[in-house]
């Protein structure tokens, strides 16, 4: 088995020409990265264009300062606010344009008692006709135990994006140093993320910086940031937290209010398909597992790969697939003479072998079709590849991995 | 984008350009058109999500996983299936085309997109085996396989004694 790090030496003589090759390319760089933000520019201006096209049966309705977008409405129709509020209007449909004022005055009254300065808003009509607007508003607030900087942001987010998917997980600490966090989903299906954090990851100052980020079933992305100084950055720490805990940050990125400052924005662009998408190695896994099993934890992502914690009551165990087409180039190096041909071609080889630490094991039936597609199930007497065994061996059996290895459902899809 | 952003994002882009089209180059082996289009695309999603970026620790690292998606993405579209291509790209004259260099993406044009990431990611961008799960959405056991599956056939191809090529 190959091992990590360029042990090899043909490794250590590959990565030396590559980086010879690689090094001898050379570009006008200026002009590919001014290329590339005009490629970035058009694109906003086309979310802009959809959707100005996209809502043309959608008409303005000015309220009080405020605009409401009502389908099928009459134009310039003045509706009160309470009026909107008693029709209980679809959130999908309500769409309220905010000024920069506006933005900072919705803040300051979802805000607890206290002094604000430092106010200043964007709203959701961008002075740039090629810019998206980025309604967003930030002020220093002090509740009487120390000043500090609150931001509000809000956007949209394509449902079931990569980047609502983001927003609903906690950030790997590997990457990201953090005290808390914790993702939860609200009554009306919204994920909300807390993370208690510090604004520098090397915590070179120890500035906190907790943040709720938000979505809801529908895109509406607004993100909450608070900080125990009266500035993001070089400011002195005010006090020994940000002023408002969790739940507080929660109902705050929760308001009502931002969802329709949301609503007000262009659409976002669906995201690239990114290759194995057409998969959903998730869901099918979560489907083939035998009954009787709880499942504690599981992968975030749809597509070639997925795992899920599972417990029979005996220990915590981590089982992993990959569903791979087109791997017939590789069968030889995967399927050795102890592996087994089924009737219609299907190789089968199983390992049962040392996990990457310690006691763990790990089991693997693989599996490849006679058309190259591959699917191979690895199980561990462990919760991830990276703990210690919490049990003798993993909750599947041989033959449990093998069916569901075999199960026609994991092409179902592509 | 506020000015600042803005400028934050300018700053960025003309830092990480030159890098990023140097990837690029080895991911396309050698094609020096589509990689600059790859380039291109790349920065334009950067930029259009810059102001949450710009918050992540590392906006460098996350360029590069945008890079090689968009790669495997065009590499998608242009064929449904993964496999190495048959028709190799033409290599454009950009520098000087010593035996290593057209050695090198010769084999690399050989292998299959997927694999031909993970070779990039792990040798060029020295990234570990995880990091590269990662990019590529996949698990580490796969891209072990595609390792060294990648690191044998670039073996036969390149012969045990790659530096042989290298400049003295």
């Amino acid at each position: 088995m190959f091992a990590d790090q360029h042990e090899d030496p043909f490794e250590e003589r590959l990565a030396a020409a590559l980086h010879e090759t690689g090094g001898g390319f050379d570009t006008d760089r200026t002009a590919l990265a001014a290329r590339g933000e005009a490629r970035g520019r058009r694109t906003r201006f086309v979310r802009r264009a959809a959707v100005a096209g996209g809502t043309a049966g959608v008409v303005l309705a000015c309220v009080g300062g405020v605009l409401v977008l009502r389908p099928g409405g009459t134009a310039t129709e003045a509706v009160p606010s309470s009026a909107t509020a008693s029709a209980k209007p679809k959130p999908s449909v309500t769409a309220t344009h905010a000024t920069d004022e506006q933005m900072i005055e919705t803040l300051k009254h979802l805000l607890p008692k206290g002094d604000f300065s430092e106010e200043r808003g964007q709203g959701t009509e961008s002075a740039d006709d090629r810019k998206v607007p980025a309604p967003s508003a930030g002020l220093v607030f002090d509740d009487g135990d120390g000043a500090a900087a609150i931001g509000v942001a809000v956007g949209r987010v394509q449902p079931g994006g990569t980047e609502a998917r983001q927003a609903a997980q906690c950030p790997d600490r590997v990457f990201v140093p953090y005290d808390a966090c914790k993702t939860s989903r609200l009554a009306d299906g919204s994920v909300v993320t807390v993370l208690q954090g510090y604004e520098y990851p090397d915590r070179r100052v120890d500035t906190k910086l907790w943040s709720a980020e938000l979505v809801t079933p529908t895109g509406q992305h607004i993100t909450v940031s608070e900080w125990n100084a009266a500035a993001e950055k070089d400011k002195p720490v005010t006090r020994t937290d940000p002023p408002l805990d969790p739940a507080q940050l929660t109902r705050l990125a929760a308001a009502k209010e931002w969802r329709a400052v949301a609503n007000a924005l262009p659409a976002p662009l669906p995201e690239p398909e990114l290759p194995g998408s057409d998969l959903h190695a998730r869901t099918d896994l979560l489907a083939l597992l035998p009954k009787g099993l709880k499942v504690t934890d599981k992968s975030s992502d749809e597509g070639d790969y997925a795992y899920a914690v599972v417990d029979d009551g005996k220990g915590r165990s981590m089982v992993q697939v990959n569903v791979q087409p087109d791997m017939l180039d590789a069968a030889d190096d995967l399927f050795g003479s102890s592996s087994e041909t089924l009737p219609d071609g299907t190789r089968v080889a199983v390992s049962q072998g040392p996990g990457d630490r310690g006691d763990q094991v790990m089991w693997t039936v693989d599996t490849m079709r006679a058309d190259g597609r591959r699917v191979v199930i690895s199980a561990f007497n462990a919760g991830t590849q990276n703990e210690p065994a919490t049990r003798e061996t993993p909750a599947l059996t041989i033959a449990q991995m093998r069916k569901m290895a075999l199960d026609a459902r994991w092409w179902s899809g592509s | 984008m506020r000015k600042a952003r803005a400028d934050e994002y300018a700053e960025f882009a003309a830092a990480r350009a030159g890098h990023l089209y140097r990837s690029a180059c080895l991911l396309t082996a050698g094609d020096t058109h589509l990689a600059e289009d790859l380039v291109q695309e790349a920065l334009g999603r950067i930029y259009v999500r810059w102001s949450r970026i710009s918050l992540v620790g590392n906006p460098a690292a996350y360029a590069q996983t945008v890079l090689v998606r968009v790669f495997l993405t065009h590499q998608r579209r242009r064929s449904s299936r993964e496999r190495a291509t048959d028709v190799l790209p033409e290599v454009a004259a950009a520098g000087v085309d010593t035996p290593l260099r057209l050695t090198l993406l010769d084999a690399l044009a050989r292998l299959p997109a997927k694999d031909r990431a993970v070779v990039v990611l792990r040798y060029w961008e020295d990234r570990s085996i995880e990091e590269t799960a990662g990019v590529l959405n996949a698990s580490a056991a796969a891209v072990r396989t595609r390792c060294t599956r990648a690191l044998k056939q670039l073996r036969g191809l390149l012969g045990e004694d790659i530096g042989a090529y290298a400049r003295p």
